[in-house]
Formats: structure tokens, sequence, C-alpha cells
């Protein structure tokens, strides 16, 4: 009975407490009697080692169930706070930036390298007999990249518009000419639109029908 | 980012203010602040600067302003000409361009002499004055009432009918007796 006492603690204490009398006072010298051979173990275990006393032997004498005083030099006791979940938006949030630091950090690097080791062309006069690219015409080293390995030269793009504008014209110039055409050749007649061929007429043969009583 | 702006283009001019006499011993407490702000902020940052920009002039290039031949223009194109219609219009654009920059140099040159001459401007600016109403006023006789999408040909019939409105302003004068 005192032993089980002893072996487990906390719970349920409060509720036998009327009943707690009796073996209260049993467990109470048994503590002591177990302090009491800690104590006399201790002695004879300092006496056996002799001067060397500086340590505290390996095993203190503990209360059964228990780890260790509790001495409130760090944080307390340590809770199981009750909040919502937080898992999902420090998910969302961590996956945000690391997707936008994926491209964003690299970027953000060779940009500041461009600007601080290469920097910004100079405005100059164009130099006599000398004709500048068409990348020469752009101030930072960024937009001179882009158009010159990236871009078309803009005189290749205004060439092709006007390549382009050229074939429509020449397609609007035909389709009013040959409507102009077929008007005339409805008109007049004389064109190779605007009628059907017909059979010579010398080829039909009317001797059936020349005269009224066939 | 917009340009920043030349600081040595709209510089005013010197001070004239005498430099003052001490009247106590104490130390003046504005040098010891600007003494602050020079060490602490100035020399660091011109530092930083000037080692970039030895970095930067190890391999200097350089950019320019392009040069547009000029070609026929739109009242000299024939009718269904549509590729020298193309080219006129590129080169009214870039014309519009052009003059939409002089207007805001100008402007900017009148608000810098504004700022600098102060509660003085009315006299001291009358040439910047009279230069932004000259330009501004040549604007809008040439763009003026075309609106967002006018390009060569409307800015044409535009000239063609800027004669008949001042000629009928004129007629409206007489007939009212005021000139």
């Amino acid at each position: 009975m005192a032993a089980r006492w002893l072996h487990r603690p906390a719970p349920g204490r409060e509720g036998s407490a009327g009943a707690a009398a009796a073996p209260g006072a049993t467990m109470a010298a048994a503590l002591l009697l177990r302090a009491a051979a800690a104590w006399a173990a201790r002695r004879a275990a300092g006496g056996a080692a002799g001067t060397a006393r500086l340590l505290p032997p390996a095993a203190p004498a503990r209360l059964p169930g228990t780890l260790a005083p509790v001495r409130h030099s760090s944080h307390g006791k340590r809770m199981f706070i009750i909040k919502a979940t937080s898992f999902y938006d420090s998910r969302f949030l961590k996956l945000l930036r690391f997707y936008i630091l994926l491209t964003g950090l690299p970027v953000a690097i060779l940009i500041t390298y461009v600007n601080i080791f290469i920097g910004e062309a100079e405005l100059a006069e164009i130099p006599e007999g000398y004709v500048p690219d068409y990348w020469e015409y752009y101030k930072h080293p960024i937009s001179r990249w882009i158009a010159r390995y990236i871009l078309d030269p803009p005189e290749k793009d205004y060439e092709k518009c006007m390549a382009l504008l050229d074939v429509e014209a020449k397609k609007a110039e035909m389709r009013l000419m040959t409507l102009e055409a077929r008007r005339l050749m409805r008109a007049r007649g004389d064109g190779p639109w605007y009628h059907y061929e017909t059979p010579d007429k010398n080829l039909t043969d009317d001797s059936f029908k020349s005269t009224p009583d066939n | 980012m917009p340009e920043d702006t030349d600081w040595e283009v709209y510089k005013a001019p010197p001070k004239r203010t005498p430099v003052g006499e001490r009247a106590t011993s104490l130390p003046n407490p504005v040098e010891f602040f600007q003494a602050v702000f020079n060490n602490v902020i100035d020399r660091p940052v011109t530092l930083i600067r000037e080692w970039i920009e030895r970095q930067q002039n190890r391999n200097k290039f350089y950019y320019y302003h392009q040069q547009f031949r000029r070609v026929p223009d739109v009242s000299e194109c024939v009718e269904g000409d549509y590729l020298c219609f193309f080219e006129a219009e590129a080169q009214w654009r870039r014309d519009r361009m052009v003059d939409r920059e002089i207007v805001a140099i100008v402007r900017e040159r009148f608000a810098a002499c504004q700022h600098r001459e102060g509660p003085n401007q009315f006299q001291n600016c009358a040439k910047e004055m009279e230069q932004l109403l000259q330009v501004t006023k040549a604007y809008q006789d040439k763009y003026g009432d075309l609106g967002a999408h006018g390009n060569a040909r409307t800015c044409l019939m535009k000239q063609n009918t800027a004669g008949f409105i001042l000629v009928s302003g004129v007629q409206t004068r007489y007939c009212m007796g005021q000139l």
C-alpha cells in the first residue's frame, strides 16, 4: 500500500483527501527512512573516497517519478498554448518568398553588378565620318544589350513595315483595276468576261423548220 | 526613373551677403552640425561614389543622338503613294516629339528663373516669359487642335483651314467696327 502511493504521485490526490490521512503518515515515515538511508550512503561513500569530496555523488536522492527539482531560472513551466493554426499562412508566405526570390535575387544581383561595375554610357557628339551602330543610341548597358542581341535593328523594322505597305498598296491597286476592267467589259462587251461563247450559227440546221408544214 | 536635373545649367548667381562679425565667443552650432553631416554622411557617400566611378571609368563607352535624314513632307507626296505617306508621317512624329521637348525645356527655364528670383520674377524673368509665350503660341498654331490622333495629314488640313479662320475673324471684327 505504501509502496503504491510512493510510486504514483500527482493524479487523484485531491479526490482521496479523506483517505489520505493514514497512508499519508506511512508515506511521511517512508520518506524519512529513505532520506536517512541516502544520507548514510553518502557519508559512507564520502568516507571511502577519502579527501576528494569536490563533486556530489552521481545519483542524488530523488522522489520517485520526478526528473529534477524545479528552479524557475528559465522561462517557467512549458505550456501548450491553444491557438488557431498558422501552418497554412506560414507555408504560403514561405513559398511566396521562395518563388519571388528564386528569380528576383539573381536579377537584382545582375542589375546591381551592371550598374556599379559597367555603368551608363556618356553622351558624345558623333565623330566625323563615323556611323554609330544602332545600339549605340541607348544609354543604359542593359538596353544596349537588348537592342543589340534581342531586338531587330530599327532600320529593318522600318523596311519591313514599308514592304507590307507596298504589298497592300499593290493589292489595292490591282483590285481597283480589276473592278474598272469588269465595268468596262460589261459595258462594252468586247472583252473576255461577261459573255458566254455560243456555237456558230452557220452550224445550225434549220431545214426542218424551213417550211411551216413540218 | 526620370533624369536628375543638371545642376550646372540653372545655377543661381553667387550670393553677395557680407561675412558677419562674430559677436560672441560661443561656437556656432551650425558649424558643428555641418561638420557632423560632412563626416558621417557626405564623406563616406562621396568615397563610395568615387570608387564606383573608378570602376566604371576602366572601360568607357558612349551614346549618341541619332540624326535622321530629311524625307519629302506630306505636302510633297502624290495621292496613293503610301510609302511616301509613311515616311512623312514618321518624320512628322519625330518633329512633334522634338517640339514637345523644346516647349518643356523653355517652360523649365522659366520655372527655374521664377524660383531663383522669387518676388522679383515679374521684372527679371521677362525674357523667359516672352520666349515661353512665343514657343507655346507656335506649338499651339502647329499642333493645337489636332487631338490625340493627330497625324501629318490632319496637320496639313489644319494649315489649309487656318487661313480661312484668320480671314473670317478679320471680317467679323470689321463688321463689328472694332478694326
